[in-house]
Order: C-alpha cells, then structure tokens, then sequence
C-alpha cells in the first residue's frame, strides 16, 4: 500500500469544499430534490473524511463509518421521497418554503 | 319547664318546610293553604310557647335565667355558648314579635294570596321572626349579632320581594348598604367591648363595664357611640334615616312586621339591653336623645308633606323610634320599651288597615287619588281611626301612656327637650289627621273593592284592642331589668302635663281645620281654595317647604352628592382596577418575550439551517478563542 501517499490535508480539503458545497445548496436551492442532492453531497464529504482518516491512521473504522453513512444515506431517500410526494401532492409545488405553516 | 328554645326554633322549623315546599313550583290553591297554615301557625305555635314560658317566668318568681342549648364553637379561650336569657325585657320583646307577629302573618295569608311566590314570602317571614328572637333572647352579643344580621338580610330579601321592578331591588340595596353603615360601627363597639372587658356574654360584659369603669371613660363612651351607631342605622334614626322610607317597597305586612313593629326597634333594645354603658357616659346618653328629638321632629314634618300613605306611616314610625330614643335618652329606659310595645300594637295595626285600604284600590298608595272611603270600607276606616287616635297619643289610648311618660320625662331632663318632643307630638296629630281626612273622607276618588275575609279583618280588631287598651296596665315587668325601676306615677293634672296633653288635641282641632272638606290640588299641593292658609301654602314660599319636606329635608339628594355620586365617579375611574395593573403588566411582559422569540420559528427549513451553521460557527470560535 506505498503507492502515491495523497496526503490527508489534501483530503480534508477536498472533504471540506464539498461540505460547504453541499450546505450552500441546502441553503440556496428551494427545490425540495436539489435539496437533498446537497444534502447527499455534504454526507458523502463526510465520508470522504472519514476514509481518509481511516487511511491515514490504517485502521479500518473509517471505512465502516463510510458504510454506515451509506445505509443511513439510502434510508433517507426512501423517507424524504416519500415526503417529496406528500408536498407535491399538498401544495402542487417542490419549493420548500411553501410548507412553512408550522411557524410561530 | 324549658320550653323557650321552642320559641325560636319554631319559625326555624317553620322556614325551613317553606323552603322545601318551595321547591314545588305549583301554586294552587291546596299549596296556598299549607304554605299560610305552616307559615302562620309556626308563629302562632311559638306565640303559645312563648305565653307559657312567660306565665312559667312569673310562676318562678320573675328571676332572669339563662337557658344554655350549645357551645357554638372554642376558639383558644374564648368559648361563645348559643344561650338564651329570660327577663323581663326579653320577655316583653318575645311578646310583642311572636304576637304581633303571628297576627301580622295571619294577616298576609290573606294580603298576599294573589301574589306570586307565596310559599317564598312565609319562609322569609318565618326566618326572620327566628332571628329576631334570637337577636331578644341571645345572652351573648355575638348571638345577638347573628340575629342583628339576620333580621338585616330578611327585611333586604322583602323589601325586595316583589323583585320585577328594579326601584324594589334598589329600595332593598338601598336599606342594606345604609343599615350596614351603622353594623360596621357597632361591631366595632363590640371588639372594643370585648377587648376591653374581654367577654361578650352580655351580663359578665355589663358587670365588667361597671367594675372597669366606675366612673366612666373616654373608652367607655367610645364603645357607647359606636352601638348607638348600629342603633341608629337599624332604627333609621339621623343620619342613617333614609332607607325607611324607600324600604316601603315591600309588600304591607312587612311594613307592618319588619319595618314598624319589631325590627326597626331592634336598635331601642339594643340599647336598653346595653343600658349601663350608657349610664357610664353622660356623653353617650345625651347623644341617644339627641339623636331621638332631631329624628322625631325632621321626620315628624316630613310625614306632612307625602303623598304615599305608606310613606306617611314610615315616616311616622321613624318619629315613634324617636320618641324612644329620646326616653332612652333622657334616663326613661321603662317608658321607652312600654312605647315600644305600645307602638308595635297601633302602628301594625295602622299599616295593615292602610294594606286593606290598597288592597281594596288595586295597589294605589297615593292618598290623593283615595278619599270617601269610609262608608265603604268600614272596618279598615275604624282600625285606621283608632290606630290613628293612638298614634297622636289622645287621652285612655295606649300612645297616650307610653308617650305622655317619655314627653314628661324629657320635661325633667331639660324643658327643651320637652318643648321639641311636644311640638313633634302636635305634628303628629296633624299629619295623622291629614292621613285620615284625605284617606276617608271628601269625595271619593277610586273605587274600592274590598274582599278581605275574617283572616284579615280578625288580625285588625285584635289589633285595634291593642291599640286602644294595652297601655292600661303599664308594663311592670321591665322594671327589674332597667335602671329606672319601672315607669313611674305621673301627675296628669300639673300645667306642663295638661300642655303636653293638650298639644295632640290642638294638632287635630287644626287639621281638621285645614284639610276636611277641601280636595288636594291635581298638582300636588296639599290643598286647594281661598282662604289665607291656602294662599301661604300656595305661596312660592310654601312649595318650596314643601318640597324640601316632601324630600325628606334633602337627606337623600345630601347623600347622593356626597357619598353616593363621587363613590359611583371613583368606581368608573377605576373601571379597570388599578391593583390589577400590575398583574396585567407581568403577564404583558411575558406575553411581549413570547412574540419575540416566536419570530424566530418563521417555518422556514433553510433558515433553521443557516441558523445551526451560524450556531456553530460561533461555538467553534469561541473554542478557538478559548484554547489560544
């Protein structure tokens, strides 16, 4: 495993744009899909910092957190395209600042 | 034989089946006649009980004693027992409310039997016949207090029986308040007193008194002023007269019960019960007369210048009470209670002719609109002219007696006084003549049409014996109970006598002079014609004597400015209560807090979003700043 050693900051970097890329899109886009495309992003820069740091110390939990985040990012497809059918349903529209009701 | 707590547990009992046959609503006609028979006979019941327990109390040798039925509650040391106490003056009180009173309620089981809430009107009578004999026979302030209040709140609940017309339910608010004036004071007289002399059984505290204050004190004439309070609010003396007159409200017989017999001269027993307090402050006691004279003479003028035959009879009654606080006053304690009993006989008997004359025309009480009544309506026309003829006190009546004994003794005390109370015993004629000459005679004005049967013309002829004879034998047996030892002999044939004798004449020499056979005027004026009194009374002058006597001498317009008009303007400033204020604002403040913070849930997911950022980036500098 000594090939070309990519090293950890430039991982962490990498991880870190596409973190803030990922929420800037959360935080822009209100599109209900493009919203959690982000929000896809921002798990999977995560991940990435994740491996890379069980990369760099050679152990293996880094890589079975990225597995975790994996079947939580799956589970939360599954829930949140239910509630993107709801909303298209309730307010004919994917723009997530329509279901603002629960306000004070 | 015990029987006197039979006395007034009967009327209790008596209120209560009321209350619960009350609760049937039906008003028929078998309804009627249990409600009279249960509300009537309890009275008439205690009536008996009562007479027996008297000729028991003779029977023993006329020794005062004192029944003890419960302790009413123990608090710390103080231990107020529910006791009655028999003596002469009890004894005399009893009579007199379970007597008159059973006739009076006889009376109004025909009065009353048109009326809606029969059943109602006898469970209150009954309750308040109970607290007037408990406020008699307590041998205790406290008990007496009970039955103070209880009597209060019975004559508001009749005042304002006939509840549909908002000025009755005024009248009855109106008495409450007022007489609730003169509570307050003498409540306070009684925590003096039992502070002081530490009891309120009512012999210890008179005894103790005595002992305390031999030769009187400022404390002793204090406590004294303040019952005299409560005495005067009860017994519509000045200053707290007006709610008598406004009290007429109620149906007759209560009138005739609550407002002429019994308790309105709740305040004169009250003071002859407390008599020693009295005799301990010179001050007190002149304060009693006083009181009594400037009462019998505002009111003795007022009474000639209404209209409302009732009002005529209030206004006389308040002049009565007068004359006996005057006696109380002036030192005659016997000849106070001996008008008392003989008051209750001819001004019961009064009112309930006048209620047989109204009822006859349908509810009118204007005497102007009555007249040439008395070949129609024969036997109220002979009650009236005899409770009439006791009322101005004419020669072998029984108001002769008592009042020739209290004007005579005021004569002793101070030829002022005298001369006041003899004049007022001359207006008394004269408006009494008036009464009867504009109620009886002329033309007449209204139809009668009298149905009134053997349960109300009965009650009337007892009555009117009353009237005429129950002042022969005096009344001996308050005499061992007050310091004057009974009413003495009187000289009838000494100048001031024979004056004093003669002033009731002279005042019904000039009525008739003045009103028989002349019609009042359609505009109120008393009297209409030619002659030169009756330009005097038609005089600018005149009318407006008139209408200040006809007003009561202002009292009311006087009270309206001064306590009831800036009490009704502060109550509209304070509409919306200045102590609540604060509490408003507390709870403002939060509620203001909650809509701040409330702003922040705006709905919005991605502004919750940037907000965690935010959050968060703050913490990690302060992190940052922290570990640098």
């Amino acid at each position: 495993m000594s090939a070309v050693a990519v090293p950890l900051e430039h991982v962490l970097f990498v991880a870190a744009v596409l973190f803030l890329i990922g929420f800037v899109g959360v935080l822009v886009r209100r599109n209900v899909i493009f919203l959690l495309m982000s929000l896809e992003i921002m798990m999977n820069a995560c991940g990435l910092a994740f491996v890379a740091a069980g990369a760099r110390w050679g152990q293996p939990d880094g890589q079975i957190m990225f597995m975790l985040i994996l079947a939580l990012a799956a589970a939360e497809v599954a829930v949140a395209l239910a509630l993107v059918l709801q909303l298209e349903r309730r307010f004919s529209s994917l723009d997530i600042d329509t279901a603002s009701e629960l306000n004070g | 034989m015990d029987l006197l707590w039979l006395v007034p547990t009967l009327p209790l009992a008596g209120f209560l089946v009321l209350l619960v046959a009350g609760l049937f609503v039906s008003e028929d006609r078998p309804r009627k006649w249990f409600c009279g028979i249960v509300g009537a006979g309890s009275i008439g019941l205690s009536a008996l009980v009562a007479l027996m327990v008297g000729m028991d109390y003779y029977a023993a040798g006329a020794e005062p004693t004192s029944y003890f039925l419960w302790t009413w509650m123990e608090v710390g040391g103080f231990t107020p027992g529910i006791r009655l106490y028999l003596d002469g003056l009890s004894l005399v009180m009893t009579g007199v409310i379970t007597g008159v009173g059973f006739l009076i309620h006889l009376y109004a089981t025909g009065y009353m039997w048109d009326e809606e809430g029969y059943s109602r009107f006898f469970a209150y009578m009954n309750l308040f016949v109970f607290a007037m004999l408990m406020l008699v026979l307590g041998d205790n302030l406290l008990v007496l207090f009970l039955g103070w209040e209880g009597v209060g709140l019975c004559s508001y609940l009749l005042i304002g029986f006939f509840h549909k017309e908002p000025e009755n339910g005024y009248a009855a608010r109106k008495a409450f308040v007022v007489t609730r004036v003169g509570d307050t004071a003498m409540l306070l007289g009684l925590f003096l007193l039992f502070r002081e002399v530490g009891s309120i059984e009512v012999q210890a505290a008179m005894a103790g008194a005595r002992e305390l204050w031999p030769d009187g004190s400022t404390t002793v004439t204090i406590i004294a002023l303040l019952l005299l309070g409560g005495a005067v609010g009860k017994s519509a003396q000045v200053p707290l007269q007006t709610w008598l007159p406004d009290a007429m409200a109620g149906p007759t017989p209560v009138s005739a019960l609550i407002h002429a017999a019994t308790m309105v001269t709740a305040g004169v027993y009250l003071i002859a019960r407390t008599h020693d307090l009295f005799l301990l402050s010179t001050t007190a006691q002149f304060a009693v007369a006083a009181v009594g004279l400037v009462t019998l003479f505002i009111s003795s003028f007022t009474a000639l210048a209404q209209r409302d035959i009732k009002r005529v009879l209030a206004y006389s009654t308040m002049s009565q009470i007068g004359y006996m606080f005057l006696a109380l006053g002036v030192g005659a304690w016997s000849a106070a209670i001996f008008h008392l009993m003989t008051h209750a006989f001819f001004k019961a008997l009064l009112f309930l002719a006048s209620g047989s004359v109204i009822l006859a025309l349908h509810h009118e009480q204007d005497m102007f609109r009555m007249g040439g009544l008395w070949k129609k309506l024969p036997i109220p026309f002979a009650s009236m002219l005899i409770g009439s003829i006791a009322l101005a006190a004419l020669p072998f009546t029984s108001g002769f007696y008592s009042k020739d004994a209290i004007v005579l003794a005021s004569f002793e005390y101070s030829s002022v006084f005298w001369a006041g109370a003899a004049t007022a015993a001359f207006m008394t004629a004269l408006y009494t003549t008036r009464m009867m000459v504009l109620t009886f005679f002329g033309e007449t004005r209204t139809e009668p049409h009298d149905h009134s049967r053997i349960n109300m013309w009965g009650p009337l002829l007892v009555l009117a014996v009353l009237a005429v004879g129950g002042g022969w034998y005096g009344l001996d047996a308050v005499s061992s109970v007050l310091p004057d030892g009974g009413i003495g002999e009187q000289d009838h044939f000494s100048a001031v006598a024979i004056l004093t004798m003669g002033a009731p004449l002279l005042g019904i020499v000039l009525g008739y002079l003045i009103f028989y056979g002349r019609q009042p005027s359609s505009e109120g004026a008393p009297l209409a014609g030619e002659r030169r009194l009756d330009r005097l009374v038609q005089s600018p002058a005149g009318n407006a004597i008139r209408r200040f006597w006809f007003g009561g001498w202002g009292f009311d317009v006087l009270y309206d400015r001064v306590f009831v008009g800036p009490f009704v303007w502060f109550a509209r400033l304070n509409k919306r209560d200045g102590v609540d204020f604060v509490y408003t604002a507390a709870a403002g403040i939060t509620r203001g807090f909650h809509h701040l913070v409330a702003l922040t849930q705006s709905g919005h997911l991605r502004w919750y979003a940037a907000n965690m950022a935010l959050g968060l980036l703050a913490a990690f500098a302060i992190v940052l700043v922290a570990l640098s």
